[in-house]
């Protein structure tokens, strides 16, 4: 979080990777359990933005839009969906229903009842030119604030980076958008 | 700065040019069909099909849609460092490769085309479309692009149609959108593509204006519309209020009409709420099926064309009043003047988008 890191992962531990970051984090959502792990990501990389600023909730119904991308779409689901009608004898409704990777802004808007504007996006890699962008345009119309995020996830490859963007500076460790700082901000 | 829009194309069932489908649509024949077995228990199902091989089909739909839009622009747009192609899709060339399979296709359509940039690609579920075209516009009007083609494309699959199965979404009959007996969703596969320029010179047939677009999630559940129509309704307000008119502006709505239950029932109450629901209104979906990522480019082709052409299109399979709020559903094709139309998209994740068209 801001360059800091607030949790590591206990290998040890019987829970997966988020399930643990979820009871870190002291959530209580019983959704969360159903979903599949793009849009846990989601959902817990928003809980943290917004326990780190309590501002994020702060902002008007409509007034933050969701702007999330990756690589894969949800392929991760996609294998388990397909895998479930070829090999386990019948198609899965609660797969399938996540073989979109929307569905994860779905998810953060239904947990904050956040009905601004949705994009998602599919790039070969994270493109912060089209984020600087894109955030920039939308601040200019009928959007105060943007929460986005790089979601990619395939088997055991996790790529999760989320960020806010406001109009206004409000603390110290906030930066100017622009492509160039998104980009550092990444590879951080 | 004015946006403008046309250069459109479609292929489907109906045909494989803008010409075609839309001669089909005036005479109201539809695209759907009964397919013997085609179904996860070897059921008959009805789907709009493209009667070629399925092998390569996705790819071959979107280069044979991309070499007719070339036709109407000049070509060496494709090469300019100013455009950008926007690939509006849910799945991609699913049956062919699980992963990554969006990403290709995409790279396939640089190196076929000399694109100097990577398209675009945006996948908002059923909404896919309409944002494609909005995301666009607000990329040209901020200077990024001075002309953008989009380009929707989705094809049927085992595992489109089996998930489809599994929700009980599949109508057991050719789609009814909006009437009192409607079943579900009857799946189609399509290509559609416009283009969009801030430059009215590089249309060989006069444009239409894109006014504004916006889009709302509603918040409400990941696989069934919010009851209240709540997300397409702040869409259309905030794409109103954008454009700086009133809904008493609007002459006909190019509805989503799925021909769910829940779908039909939701969009009716939104238009109730915001005062639209005795403007004219069509669903394509009795004619395309539901062509998912490609429907938003598809059924915005069809507005282009009814604009060009004053025919307000009947809405098939459409017979009984049947939702909430009563709508003003097109019944017989009617001829008349159209100025401004409104364009509506909702889909799975919750999404809701809009966007406003306008005659020159």
């Amino acid at each position: 979080m801001n360059g800091e890191i607030i949790f590591r992962k206990d290998e040890i531990s019987a829970d997966d990777f988020t399930k643990q970051i979820y009871k870190n984090s002291k959530l209580d959502y019983s959704k969360f359990y159903k979903m599949d792990l793009l849009s846990k990501f989601a959902f817990l990389g928003t809980e943290i933005l917004k326990a780190h600023s309590k501002k994020i909730t702060e902002y008007g119904d409509d007034e933050i839009a969701l702007l999330f991308s990756n690589s894969v779409s949800s392929a991760d689901t996609d294998i388990k969906f397909q895998k479930s009608y070829l090999e386990e004898g019948s198609p899965s409704p609660s797969l399938f229903v996540y073989t979109l990777p929307n569905i994860l802004i779905g998810e953060i808007a239904i947990r904050n009842k956040w009905f601004g504007e949705n994009l998602f996006t599919i790039f070969p890699k994270f493109d912060s030119d089209f984020f600087a962008n894109y955030c920039n345009i939308l601040l200019s119309k009928n959007t105060e604030a943007c929460l986005c995020g790089w979601i990619n996830i395939l088997d055991e490859n996790v790529d999760v980076f989320l960020f806010f963007v406001e109009k206004t500076e409000v603390n110290r460790i906030n930066s100017p958008l622009n492509s160039e700082a998104l980009s550092i901000l990444y590879k951080k | 700065m004015k946006i403008f829009i046309g250069a459109e194309n479609i292929i489907s069932p109906l045909g494989s040019s803008i010409k075609e489908n839309f001669s089909k649509l005036k005479d109201n024949v539809s695209g759907i069909k009964v397919f013997n077995n085609a179904g996860f228990k070897k059921e008959d199902i009805y789907l709009s099909k493209i009667p070629i091989s399925p092998v390569g089909k996705y790819g071959f739909l979107l280069d044979t849609c991309l070499k007719d839009i070339q036709k109407n622009i000049p070509p060496e747009l494709f090469t300019s460092p100013k455009t950008i192609l926007i690939l509006s899709t849910t799945k991609g060339d699913i049956e062919k490769t699980l992963v990554g399979t969006i990403e290709n296709s995409a790279g396939a359509l640089q190196n076929k085309f000399s694109l100097k940039r990577f398209p675009i690609i945006v996948s908002n579920g059923c909404a896919s479309g309409v944002i494609a075209i909005n995301t666009t516009a607000n990329l040209i009007r901020a200077g990024i692009y001075d002309n953008a083609i989009i380009v929707g494309c989705d094809v049927i699959s085992d595992f489109v149609l089996y998930g489809f199965q599994s929700l009980f979404a599949i109508s057991d009959e050719p789609c009814k959108p909006f009437d009192k007996n409607r079943k579900g969703i009857t799946l189609g596969e399509g290509c559609a593509a416009v283009v969009l320029s801030n430059t009215n010179s590089i249309f060989k047939e006069p444009p239409i204006e894109y006014i504004e677009g916006t889009s709302s999630n509603d918040a409400n559940h990941i696989s069934g519309p919010s009851r209240t129509g709540e997300g397409l309704v702040r869409t259309v307000k905030n794409t109103l209020a954008l454009a700086d008119m009133n809904e008493k502006e609007i002459d006909f709505i190019s509805a989503h009409g799925t021909g769910t239950i829940y779908n039909d029932d939701m969009e009716s109450m939104a238009f109730g709420r915001l005062g639209l629901n005795h403007v004219p209104l069509n669903s394509l979906k009795g004619y395309f099926g539901h062509t998912l990522g490609a429907a938003g480019v598809i059924e915005t082709a069809v507005c282009l064309q009814s604009m060009r052409n004053n025919i307000l299109i009947k809405s098939l399979g459409f017979e009984n009043q049947g939702t909430p709020k009563q709508l003003n559903i097109i019944f017989e094709n009617i001829k008349q003047e159209i100025r401004t139309v409104l364009k509506t998209a909702s889909g799975f994740g919750g999404c809701n988008a809009s966007l406003i068209l306008k005659k020159i």
